[in-house]
């Protein structure tokens, strides 16, 4: 499974990001192989929609579940339609420890937050 | 003519000299153009004449229809399409409404559906004046639209006041845009200032020319005149710092309604207002 983290440097040991949209980096790692590659975020400068472009590049690299920091309504309706599983990394500061705890099933999902989305009908 | 009242930040008192200005020019016609956060109306109590909502087209894919070739989504500059290998998806919130997903669409997926942002209140104020303002529905990202809309529907006036959105966002610009003349309301203090000079850049990148005014002018210290000295601008008058303007709000008229003095002040710095403008704009023409 294709996981994706938010990185403030282009390295695996780097601390997280506290930014889902505006991420300096994203990196994947597949829970299965371990493989890790991560690039440079093309959104973290745009003016609006960088939630979007995440989410964009996201999908592009085929990921299934993101761990970040907060994710909002928007980018969380959009991450749902592309059976994108959204957690919160909480404490945890590097890709290593969010991973364990993702394994461990101890990261708490990331859920529609009731009437509060910017979808309406 | 049109005159645009801007601001550096929220809470200067823009919306204090909009609406009195709107009170002593004659046939003013005041549009509040804030539309995340109107409140020149509650300056007054208002008789509402008509309200219409604002709708806003944006595309709606049909995936039977769609190929996938993310044409749609490398298109949209607002990123408000995201192409996926079997969903293309919308974010209605952050559509322009430019078309242009419809035009590079070679399969014919993209048609338009349209959704209400918000609404447009006309009413009438103070024996006979109007009052035009939009309001951006909660959660909406752009007020732009209904900016450009309530302009619209005001363009034939012959006078139109423009109470800005504060700062310098898409929408301040969408307000200001076209305006004859621009009045920045800034206070006299370090932050006042601070603020101001991003509208001031503002402005003269838009090349609308522009004068200032200082309000609770009193307090604070010189900064303020000092800056508008060193480039240049002219100050077009000065609100002294009083509890009792403030009242307006409370009561629900502007203070140049209450006594004589607000009313002589507020029509002092309309003249001035209404002079520089004039000249700008004969000058130009
Ligand atoms: S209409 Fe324009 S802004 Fe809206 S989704 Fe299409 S390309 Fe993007
Ligand atoms: S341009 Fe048309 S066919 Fe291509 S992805 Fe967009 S909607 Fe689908």
């Amino acid at each position: 499974m294709k996981l994706a983290f938010c990185l403030t440097r282009d390295a695996i040991d780097a601390p997280l990001d506290q930014r889902f949209g505006r991420a300096e980096f994203y990196g994947i790692v597949d829970s299965e192989t371990g493989a890790f590659e991560a690039f440079e975020n093309s959104a973290k400068h745009a003016s609006g929609g960088a939630g979007s472009k995440a989410v964009q590049q996201l999908v592009d690299k085929g990921v299934e579940a993101v761990i970040a920091p907060e994710v909002g309504p928007q980018a969380l309706d959009a991450l749902n339609a592309f059976s994108i599983t959204a957690f919160r990394q909480g404490g945890c500061t590097t890709v290593q420890k969010a991973l364990d705890a993702f394994k461990a099933g101890t990261l708490e999902k990331v859920e529609k937050p009731g009437n509060k989305g910017l979808h309406r009908a | 003519m049109t005159i645009a009242i801007l601001s550096g930040k929220g809470g200067t008192g823009k919306t204090t000299l909009s609406t009195n200005l709107a009170g002593v020019a004659d046939n003013a016609v005041l549009i509040d153009c804030d539309v995340e956060e109107p409140n020149a109306h509650l300056f007054f109590r208002p008789k509402l004449t008509a309200t219409k909502a604002l709708e806003v087209r944006y595309p709606e894919i049909d995936n039977d229809l769609c190929t996938h070739c993310r044409k749609c989504a490398e298109f949209c500059r607002f990123h408000a399409i995201i192409a996926g290998p079997k969903v293309t998806l919308v974010l209605k919130e952050l559509c322009h409404d430019c078309g242009g997903c419809f035009a590079v669409c070679p399969s014919g997926a993209v048609s338009f559906g349209s959704r209400t942002i918000g609404a447009i209140h006309t009413c009438e104020i103070l024996d006979g004046k109007t009052l035009v303002y939009g309001v951006l529905d909660t959660g909406e990202l752009s007020g732009v639209k209904i900016i450009d809309e309530v302009k619209h529907m005001v363009e034939d006036a012959p006078l139109v006041l423009i109470d800005s959105p504060p700062g310098t966002s898409c929408s301040a610009v969408a307000a200001v845009e076209g305006a004859d003349y621009a009045v920045i309301v800034s206070e006299p203090t370090p932050f006042g200032v601070s603020d101001m000079k991003m509208v001031v850049e503002l402005l003269r990148t838009m090349d609308i020319p522009f004068g200032v005014v200082v309000n609770k002018s009193g307090i604070g210290d010189r900064e303020i005149y000092d800056y508008c000295e060193s480039e240049g601008l002219t100050i077009l008058g000065e609100i002294p710092f009083d509890r009792d303007l403030a009242r307006g709000y409370a009561e629900g008229t502007p203070a140049c309604t209450m006594s004589e003095s607000y009313r002589d002040m507020f029509y002092g710095i309309w003249t001035v207002i209404l002079d520089a403008a004039e000249e700008t704009v004969n000058g130009r023409s």
